[in-house]
């Protein structure tokens, strides 16, 4: 099987120092489960990328591009010379603007079908299909079979990356991309762009116009369904035992019981 | 000079009680002066006011304030009647919100998504809501039209969903479209968005009818837009619609002739299967329901099974992780993991500062205790004083007779 990891230019959310973001590291991690593997990165310097040979990527192809230039239709041009099985890529960027389009927009020039926030990829039992673990949130899964090329994002619940190897580092190839790629000019968003401020988050379940102490009570927990409390004093156990059951239904977190005597 | 003269000799004969010995003249101040100013204030009917009913002892709520002056007047009767609908009827503009209905309901961040739709529609438009299969409490969430989409709630095709979407939208031509950044409803946007071929502004956090605003670049910038056509939605970031209810009223939109191909549906998923969190091994801080051991309980064996037939995941106090009876990663609390739990229940644990920390965020805490001074009595919805290494065996016993198995009983 033959796989394509997406690889951005990343910045470090602190520091903002090049970084390779933490998705593509754990879709590295992915793909070396599978088979055969290849980074592809469109963008004006391949320097950015050469962490990724570190994660565990033997192979880089570099589309060189100018900064403004949109990626997309180049990555689509190397795609479609490579003709991978599946391409991964991180679920939104890191650094940069964070949008998350990127992938979309490939997926919809190439005519392939996408898969957001995999978790796990194995192959399918068929030939030319995959298994992939979708992550739904709260630890629960979908499991979707499909048969590829098919181009998946990856959640940060995946596996965990590699450890950098610097032996892999030095071994590792990055190679530029033969043939001239037209840039194609990046739509450019009309925005307004100023230093980030944190805005308060809203406090549920606090009225409006309340005073600081219901505020209060409310962001604690106290103000919702816990001070309407029932209390139970020196119940007999089997009681109190019917209560809490009871109440778990009511909340919905145990199912009701199968046979109802 | 236009101010009335005042006569403060009549003013006083006026307000003079009727001497009852002579003694000496007595007049009632409390009634209001007709000529205006500030009223008097009256401290003994204030603090009559403050007054808690009681048996005991005089005890008085001071956060209250009472009304200075006269007595209480009753409560208008229009306050008891039911909210009026409000509807529009020729809306200028439609702003369409699409919630992800998860379980075919509208969650918090569904209403929050509504919310903002009826802050960018303002008062000349109409907030429509997409919503696929049947649901409830559009209305008062703040949606005045309901576009009912002709799709499988439970099949999994969100590229033919976007498309039947996209469709819609062509059709309907809307000022903007708001979704949820979930992971469902985020996918959706921008399916959408790459279909339209219209830029997206996703994970807006600030939102006013002239702006929205993102952050970008790991949190060092943010940016600011005039709404588009297409915006996502961060989670707790506008607030859920508070106005009176509104219609909600079904409207038909007719499918362009051009736009049935949308009914295609993606033929290269062979299938999808919802594989739910196993509740043993799901991580602390993920998981929906969370049963905690704390120094309360001695009989550990009884515990792991009254959690494994619970189907919930185990968590401990400090104490029992300290003394090496339950593995750290279960330690509940400020040094150990912060619960995002529906449903917390708390088997002896008295809830130290450190623990309630880590339950602050949950939703329904059950609590069994000895103490009925406990802070987790205090904290929980259903508390129960009572030791738990009875209620323990009781829940098995009671599960287990539900579950029509008696040899479990024990």
């Amino acid at each position: 099987m033959k796989i394509a990891i997406l690889l951005s230019a990343g910045r470090h959310p602190v520091s903002g120092a090049a970084v390779l973001p933490r998705l593509e590291a754990q879709a590295i991690r992915l793909a070396a489960g599978l088979g055969q593997h290849i980074g592809l990165h469109a963008g004006p310097e391949a320097a950015v990328v050469a962490e990724a040979l570190g994660q565990g990527l033997a192979h880089i192809q570099h589309a060189a591009l100018p900064e403004e230039a949109d990626p997309v239709p180049a990555l689509a041009t190397c795609l479609a010379a490579l003709a991978p099985d599946l391409v991964l890529a991180g679920r939104r960027g890191q650094g940069g603007a964070e949008t998350g389009i990127v992938p979309y927009a490939v997926a919809d020039r190439l005519g392939y079908p996408l898969i957001p926030d995999i978790i796990a990829a194995a192959p399918g039992e068929e030939a030319g299909t995959l298994h992939l673990d979708q992550s739904l949130g709260r630890g629960a899964r979908r499991r979707v079979t499909i048969r590829g090329p098919v181009v998946a994002t990856v959640h940060p619940d995946a596996p965990a990356s590699f450890a950098y190897a610097y032996g892999q580092a030095r071994r590792g190839v990055i190679e530029p991309v033969v043939g001239a790629l037209a840039p194609h000019p990046a739509p450019v968003p009309a925005v307004e762009e100023r230093p980030y401020r944190r805005r308060p988050k809203l406090v549920k379940g606090a009225p409006a116009g309340s005073s600081a102490a219901e505020r209060l009570k409310a962001a604690t927990g106290e103000a919702g369904p816990a001070s309407s409390g029932r209390l139970l004093v020196r119940p007999d156990p089997d009681e109190a035992a019917r209560e809490i059951l009871a109440h778990l239904r009511r909340i919905g977190v145990l199912a009701a019981p199968r046979d109802p005597r | 000079m236009t101010r009335p003269r005042r006569d403060p000799r009549a003013e006083r004969a006026a307000i003079r009680v009727p001497d009852r010995d002579g003694a000496r003249p007595r007049y009632d101040r409390s009634a209001r002066r007709p000529g205006g100013g500030r009223p008097r204030r009256d401290p003994r009917a204030e603090r009559a006011g403050q007054r808690v009913a009681g048996p005991l002892r005089l005890r008085y709520d001071l956060g209250q304030v009472a009304p200075a002056e006269g007595p209480v007047r009753a409560e208008p009767a229009q306050r008891t009647a039911a909210p009026t609908i409000l509807t529009v009827e020729a809306p200028d503009f439609l702003v369409v919100a699409v919630p992800d209905m998860a379980g075919g309901r509208l969650s918090a961040h569904d209403r929050q998504v509504l919310g903002a739709a009826r802050i960018l529609a303002g008062r000349e438009g109409g907030v429509a809501v997409l919503a696929v299969g049947a649901g409830a409490g559009y209305g008062s969430a703040g949606a005045d039209r309901l576009i009912s989409l002709d799709d499988d709630p439970d099949a999994y095709d969100p590229a033919g969903r976007a498309a039947r979407i996209a469709a819609t939208l062509a059709a309907l031509k809307p000022r903007h479209v708001l979704f949820p950044e979930t992971l469902d409803g985020g996918d959706l946007a921008r399916r959408v968005a790459v279909r339209m071929r219209e830029p997206l502004f996703g994970n807006a956090e600030g939102l006013s009818p002239t702006g929205l605003i993102r952050p970008a670049r790991g949190r060092s910038i943010e940016q600011r837009a005039a709404p588009g056509l297409l915006a996502t939605i961060a989670p707790e970031a506008v607030a859920e619609y508070a106005g009176p209810p509104r219609e909600a009223r079904l409207l038909p939109v007719e499918i362009d002739a051009s736009m049935r191909g949308a009914q295609e549906i993606t033929q290269e998923i062979l299938s999808a299967i919802r594989i739910p969190a196993d509740p043993a091994t799901v991580p602390l801080g993920l998981a929906e329901f969370v049963a905690a051991a704390g120094n309360g309980v001695t009989d550990l064996d009884t515990f792991r099974r009254l959690v494994a037939v619970l189907r919930a995941t185990p968590g401990a106090s400090r104490v029992l992780c300290d003394a090496g009876l339950m593995p750290r990663q279960t330690q509940v609390g400020a040094s150990g993991t912060v619960l995002a739990a529906t449903c917390y229940l708390a088997l002896g644990i008295s809830g130290a500062p450190q623990h309630l920390q880590g339950v602050a965020g949950c939703e329904h805490v059950v609590a069994v205790n000895t103490d009925l001074h406990a802070a987790m009595i205090e904290r929980a919805g259903l508390a129960i004083v009572q030791d738990a290494q009875l209620i323990m065996p009781a829940l098995l016993r009671l599960l287990g007779q539900e579950a029509g198995d008696p040899g479990d009983a024990a």
